[in-house]
């Protein structure tokens, strides 16, 4: 009797958890099958949900009625310069907060985590006039320069809270074979926290390939759009043409889909590693 | 061993130029420019010092004004008319949608963590799907849904339809008509749904922090449950005497995270808001963007703007903190 009720019981769990994949899905699923609809159809009442002939011609329809490869390549470039930059201007403040010991430390912890609670819109018309003054309106650098500097705060406290995790043994050794402390943090922690370093490159590739508040505000020129800004002048024409706009939102979506396949075993250890020592910081 | 300076600069060199000169300072202009008027907003030499003002007009509130029944509750509890409707507007649409997006998110997000958190086969796989939207949420995921929401051609409403068909029978027991009649909502076209609406898209993207709380459900030892279980304890006990205490401050981190988060919105009510619904979506920082970055460019009464923000903000989550002792478990630590 028990058996039986513990494969009922299981049965309802899968039931469940099939039941919210599918609301996840859902958007995706939208998207897809709006995609592939010829224009007729998708202003069609009521809605199918299916599509009588797929048009996959769609696709190559909605990359050439604006420049979407373009939008895509300029994503791309400002992502990757941010990327590179958070990483490793974070995983350095993190490695100077958990494993280098001075004076001043815990103050400039407590600074990173008080700049967490900042908003940034707050800072949104002095940070302008600040670009402005320095003529980088209209030029990825308040895109990209920022990421360089810190890396975001989140990212830094990532870091720490993986470095601290690791024996300081490794440290002692390092030291007594001379090794500077940029040779420590380079050739041997660094490495060893692979699962930080995949957390936040992923965490930041996402934030940069979605950010649109940014590139709004400083990029005026269409040629250097991303592809968010370039969604938003495809959106414009929603009205008419659903289809293409669906369709090129999901080429948007591939980049972060593949980004997450690809790391996703580091990325659940890396949010792991935080979530878990989270609790005894707060 | 302590380390060289050379090498502390060297590391925490690029952080402290960021916080100087994209944080601090910035923080210090913006107080100068919300007590400043210029002349030619764009060009900030030519300012004259006003103080308070800019506070005074994005707070005051005409008292003459008597409010009619049409308009909305807070003037008629607060007897007036704000002199800045829309800034007044945005502000109260920004915390409705905070106070009501954070709890939303993190039941559903608790209840998914309870079901995933289980050794069976296939947990990776669905932990996956559940975490994922968290990271699509961006323009394309809200130009997909804006298009889901369509009234006429959108799934939702066609859901929404199958099911009033299928209730038919049943209702025409009790009237005639059956459900002929009942409407389906205009979703981001109607005043009073589109806040329905961006809550049901801010609740899709609840996977970060199902992902928190799945983290501290496995961190909960499991000794504990099987104390309670010899002593014969049932699963509802177990579940408010451990489970519960455990994931508080998880809970603590989500709700701070998720409030700064959801007041922080703007790409969803920038692409989403239109004319049908009445500023029903007009959340403050679009508000702090148009005031801003459209003419006229009145750029230091958007710096005021944004420190009211930012004590709201405060307001918000600080006695979130204080009440954190008296709600949040708080584990013997080991090393204590």
């Amino acid at each position: 009797m028990n058996e039986r009720r513990s494969i009922g019981k299981t049965t309802s769990l899968y039931v469940a958890l099939v039941c919210v994949s599918a609301l996840m899905l859902l958007p995706v699923v939208w998207a897809a099958v709006s995609s592939l609809k010829p224009l007729d159809e998708v202003y069609q009442f009521p809605p199918s949900f299916s599509v009588s002939t797929p048009q996959w011609s769609n696709y190559h329809e909605a990359v050439t009625r604006l420049p979407v490869l373009r939008f895509l390549m300029n994503s791309l470039l400002i992502t990757g310069a941010s990327v590179v930059g958070a990483v490793l201007t974070s995983s350095m403040a993190g490695y100077a907060l958990a494993r280098m010991r001075f004076r001043g430390r815990r103050l400039c912890f407590a600074l990173v985590i008080l700049s967490m609670l900042i908003p940034a819109q707050a800072l949104l018309v002095p940070r302008f006039l600040l670009y402005d003054t320095l003529g980088w309106v209209n030029t990825y650098k308040p895109l990209i320069v920022p990421a360089w500097l810190g890396g975001g705060a989140f990212n830094i406290f990532l870091f720490r809270q993986f470095f601290r995790s690791i024996p300081f043994a490794y440290n002692d050794a390092a030291c007594l074979d001379g090794a500077t402390d940029w040779q420590t943090y380079w050739h041997i922690i660094l490495p060893i926290a692979k699962p930080a370093t995949v957390t936040a490159a992923m965490l930041s590739f996402v934030f940069n390939w979605q950010d649109f508040m940014d590139p709004l505000i400083y990029l005026s020129d269409f040629q250097t759009y991303p592809i968010s800004l370039g969604l938003r002048m495809h959106q414009s024409m929603a009205g008419t043409w659903a289809n293409l706009l669906m369709a090129t939102s999901l080429i948007a979506l591939v980049p972060i889909v593949i980004v997450f396949l690809v790391s996703e075993r580091q990325l659940m250890r890396g949010l792991d590693v935080v979530s878990g020592s989270s609790k005894d910081e707060m | 061993m302590t380390s060289s300076p050379r090498s502390v600069v060297r590391f925490l060199g690029p952080w402290c130029v960021g916080l100087l000169m994209l944080t601090a300072f910035p923080a210090v202009a913006s107080l100068v420019l919300s007590m400043t008027e210029s002349s030619n907003s764009l060009k900030t030499e030519a300012s004259s010092w006003v103080g308070v003002e800019h506070y005074r007009n994005a707070v005051e509130f005409n008292l003459d004004y008597e409010p009619k029944s049409a308009d909305p509750i807070a003037w008629r509890l607060l007897g007036g008319k704000p002199i800045d409707e829309d800034l007044f507007r945005s502000l109260v649409n920004s915390i409705t949608y905070a106070q009501l997006s954070v709890p939303i998110s993190l039941i559903s997000a608790l209840a998914v963590a309870l079901l995933l958190n289980r050794s069976s086969p296939g947990m990776r796989f669905f932990r996956g799907f559940v975490y994922l939207p968290h990271l699509l949420g961006g323009v394309a995921t809200i130009v997909i849904w804006s298009w889901l929401f369509n009234p006429q051609f959108g799934w939702i409403n066609q859901f929404i339809r199958l099911v009033y068909r299928v209730l038919d029978p049943l209702v025409q027991i009790i009237d005639a008509r059956g459900t002929s009649q009942w409407m389906t909502p205009d979703w981001l076209y109607s005043p009073s749904w589109c806040m329905p609406a961006l809550l049901l898209m801010s609740a899709w993207t609840m996977g970060g922090a199902m992902l928190i709380f799945l983290a501290a459900l496995r961190g909960i030892p499991k000794t504990l449950y099987d104390a309670a279980h010899l002593d014969g304890a049932s699963a509802r006990r177990s579940f408010f005497h451990i489970t519960w205490p455990q994931l508080t401050p998880a809970m603590l981190f989500n709700m701070l995270v998720g409030t700064v988060f959801a007041m922080q919105a703007f790409a969803e009510p920038y692409l989403l808001a239109n004319r049908k619904q009445d500023d029903g979506l007009l959340l403050f920082v679009l508000q702090l963007y148009r005031v801003a970055f459209e003419p006229p460019y009145k750029l230091n009464y958007a710096c005021a703007m944004a420190w009211i923000f930012v004590v709201i903000l405060a307001v918000m989550v600080v006695p979130i903190f204080w009440t954190a002792r008296r709600w949040v478990f708080e584990p013997a630590r080991a090393d204590a």
